[in-house]
């Protein structure tokens, strides 16, 4: 078995793909793995691939115009997720969608596509999670957030938030994968890597308590119901490491 | 009214008014979708967003307040009631816009469901939910979803301008029939509750269609592949003879908004009064024929009060029979059933140890077993163990042949609950005899769980000591 290996940026993933795809090697003789690999299987042979924007475009056409843009669009949402074997399901979902046409995420039947979808559906789920948990401080007139995902989210978040609000500072950080979203008033959002030195900074800021984090805390305490007291409901609909970084359980 | 100005500050309001108000259980922000705009805060998005689960386990959505909890009604079963003696409050308009948007601004809530008290009148207390809801629309300007209640008894007028300031306006009917009413309401009458209600039915069904919308609710889309379902043959009876609201007083700025986009719902309290299931559940089935609601809630009655009429305090609260009412609820939405198949005066109250869709199906064993790969969907849909999305998924796969036991169970279909009812390719997925006392014990020990953590204290107090440890660590 030949596994291929790359990064976890979109471009090196896609290019992946190109580089398995056309190594003439047969599908069934390649396997794709994200870096870094945890386990080296010594009957196996490993080819680092480095991320080539030409290849990655190529495969991207390629899926767009042979099979359906909403066929891409499913595949990049995907590969977002955290799942070690997302970009390997990936492939052979293409393999497939090749060959059947963009229908064939319907049937189940099919290990990959049930694959697909079952990490299609979790990762979906982490994404609108964070729409819901993500919590703002103000802090100096920009309102911040941190948040910690599995998966790499921040796109997503970042999108709802910018139309939710156009017309404030505010920032949301992603302290897993250390990137941040940053959203100047009336102004087109950008995604940036953070350097050490930022990141250090940045962390402070969840240290301001501003007036409305108590009326907040109040607010939550007050509306349950004691008679109705629940906590192993409130568990399963808001897990435990879903609230570090949220308001009131800090 | 005796009307007393203390020195509350906004902290104390917002305990009082949150505490007030939290025996409402509506709390969700879906049914419009609406894009955000620069200069504005926010927008809203159909399926809803919850924000934060309490100590109770229930979702919070919105800032769930009372404008005021002063009173001028005795309703028995209520914490506000006049002749309870409460510490009361009443928000200024101003407070609740600043503390919307700043709790928006952080992520906290999803809008405002903004309900009061009878403060002096109807009136008077409706002109001052006007008021703020406007404030917070024109001078806040803020675009995220708003639930208000309508006050019975408040003058059209300021009906038709909460209309157009909120997304969903609701009137709790609170009890299904006018006796019961009566008894715990004595301040209240049946018709100041259904009359309104019936003209802002019609009031959003004429703005739909002069929205190029058609007159009814969007419902489910499952609705579409069944058959037979409860708005298949709906036809708004309020819409002949009912006036549609129009404000002569409201803002040109106003006038442009929809009128409830996310349409009415309303809340029915229960185990307060012997109403039985059925007839909850058939007033809840006429209430989305004839009234095109778009939610009813049921809020299973917590003993606040001593009170000859009433369960005494310390009596159980409802749970489980809550819990019952909502999943028939679901059936009549999502499934394609009817009420009147549900229960019967025979039998006019759920089962307490199966749900109410597996109590049908074992009822109905001559109709079973469907065979997945061509049964259609009004049977297969009411099958246990296959909800709307997973008959999605049946029929889009089917298309690629024949579906198998492990392809259901990757679509998501229970098969511990739907074994018993249907054939893969002519085939059953473990021999079963096709007999209602070996499938309902079987379901029950599915139940079983669900039901326990209902009833079962002794469970339920163990948990919560369990669970007391993460209180602490969560302050
Ligand atoms: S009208 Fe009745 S239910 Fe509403 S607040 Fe007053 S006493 Fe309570």
């Amino acid at each position: 078995m030949t596994v291929f290996t790359c990064s976890d940026s979109l471009e090196a993933m896609l290019t992946c793909i190109y580089d398995a795809w056309y190594s003439r090697l047969g599908h069934d003789n390649v396997r794709l793995e994200i870096e870094p690999i945890e386990q080296l299987n010594m009957f196996d042979t490993y080819v680092h691939v480095e991320a080539d924007e030409r290849k990655a475009m190529a495969v991207a056409d390629a899926v767009n115009m042979k099979i359906s843009p909403a066929f891409y669009g499913e595949i990049v949402y995907c590969l977002g997720a955290y799942e070690r074997d997302v970009l390997d399901t990936v492939y052979r979902v293409l393999v497939l969608g090749f060959k059947h046409g963009a229908g064939v995420l319907d049937a189940y039947g099919y290990e990959a596509v049930s694959r697909f979808k079952a990490i299609r559906i979790r990762y979906g789920r982490e994404a609108s999670s964070f729409l819901e948990f993500v919590r703002f401080n103000l802090v100096e007139g920009v309102y911040v957030a941190h948040f910690e995902p599995k998966s790499r989210v921040l796109l997503t978040v970042a999108e709802h938030f910018a139309d939710r609000m156009p017309s404030e500072h505010w920032m949301i950080i992603d302290d897993i994968h250390r990137e941040a979203a940053v959203h100047p008033c009336n102004e087109q959002y950008y995604i940036r890597k953070l350097s050490a030195e930022e990141y250090d900074r940045l962390k402070a800021t969840e240290d301001y308590d501003d007036s409305f984090t108590e009326l907040w805390k109040v607010y939550f305490k007050e509306i349950a119901i004691k008679e109705r007291e629940n906590y192993r409901c409130q568990l399963t609909h808001f897990s435990k490491w879903k609230r570090k970084h949220v308001t009131e359980f800090a | 009214m005796y009307e007393i100005v203390n020195d509350y500050t906004t902290m104390d309001k917002l305990r009082i008014l949150a505490d007030a108000a939290k025996y409402d259980v509506a709390c969700t922000s879906s049914g419009v979708d609406r894009k955000g705009k620069e200069g504005f805060l926010g927008n809203s998005c159909a399926a809803g967003i919850c924000h934060s689960f309490a100590a109770d386990g229930r979702c919070i959505s919105l800032l769930k307040i009372l404008m005021s909890n002063h009173c001028i009604h005795d309703c028995k079963y209520c914490l506000n009631r006049r002749s309870n003696d409460v510490e009361r409050a009443t928000f200024l308009p101003d407070e609740i816009c600043k503390l919307v948007i700043e709790f928006y601004k952080r992520n906290y809530i999803e809008g405002l469901f903004l309900s009061s008290g009878v403060l002096n009148s109807p009136e008077h207390t409706m002109e001052l939910i006007c008021r703020t809801l406007s404030m917070l629309r024109n001078k806040y300007r803020f675009n995220g979803y708003i639930h208000v209640k309508a006050i019975p008894g408040a003058p059209a007028e300021l009906l038709a301008q909460a209309g157009l300031l909120a997304d969903r306006i609701s009137l709790n009917l609170e009890l299904p029939n006018s006796e019961s009413l009566k008894k715990l309401a004595p301040g209240k009458n049946f018709n100041n509750i259904v009359k309104p209600m019936a003209s802002i039915s019609s009031t959003i069904a004429a703005h739909r269609v002069a929205a190029g919308k058609t007159p009814y609710m969007e419902r489910s889309k499952i609705n579409n592949r069944l058959e037979s379902n409860i708005f298949s043959k709906m036809r708004i009876e309020a819409a002949q003879n009912n006036s549609i609201l129009v404000p002569e007083r409201a803002l040109d700025r106003d006038l442009s908004r929809p009128f409830a986009p996310a349409g009415m719902s309303t809340q029915m309290i229960i185990g307060a009064t012997p109403d039985t299931d059925l007839e909850l559940i058939t007033v809840t089935e006429q209430l989305y024929k004839s009234m095109d609601l778009k939610r009813v809630f049921y809020s299973a009655y917590v003993p606040l009060n001593d009170d000859a009429a009433l369960p005494a305090k310390g009596t159980a609260v409802p749970l489980l029979r809550e819990h019952r009412l909502y999943q028939a609820d679901w059936l009549l939405r999502y499934y394609g059933f009817a009420a009147s198949e549900l229960l019967s005066p025979e039998r006019p109250n759920f089962n307490e140890v199966i749900d109410p869709k597996c109590d049908w199906a074992v009822r109905h064993l001559d109709v079973f077993p469907v065979e997945v790969n061509t049964a259609p969907a009004d049977i297969l849909i009411r099958v246990p163990g296959i909800g709307p999305k997973s008959l999605e998924r049946i029929f889009r796969a089917r298309r690629y042949g024949g579906l198998t036991f492990d392809a259901l169970k990757k679509m998501g279909v229970v098969l511990k609950r739907a074994k018993y009812f249907i054939t893969c390719g002519g085939k059953m997925m473990d021999r079963i005899p096709i007999e209602e006392r070996f499938i309902v014990n079987r379901l029950t020990d599915v139940d079983r769980r669900e039901v326990y953590s209902f009833t079962d204290r002794t469970t339920y107090r163990q948990m919560s000591l369990f669970d007391m440890g993460m209180k602490a660590v969560s302050g």
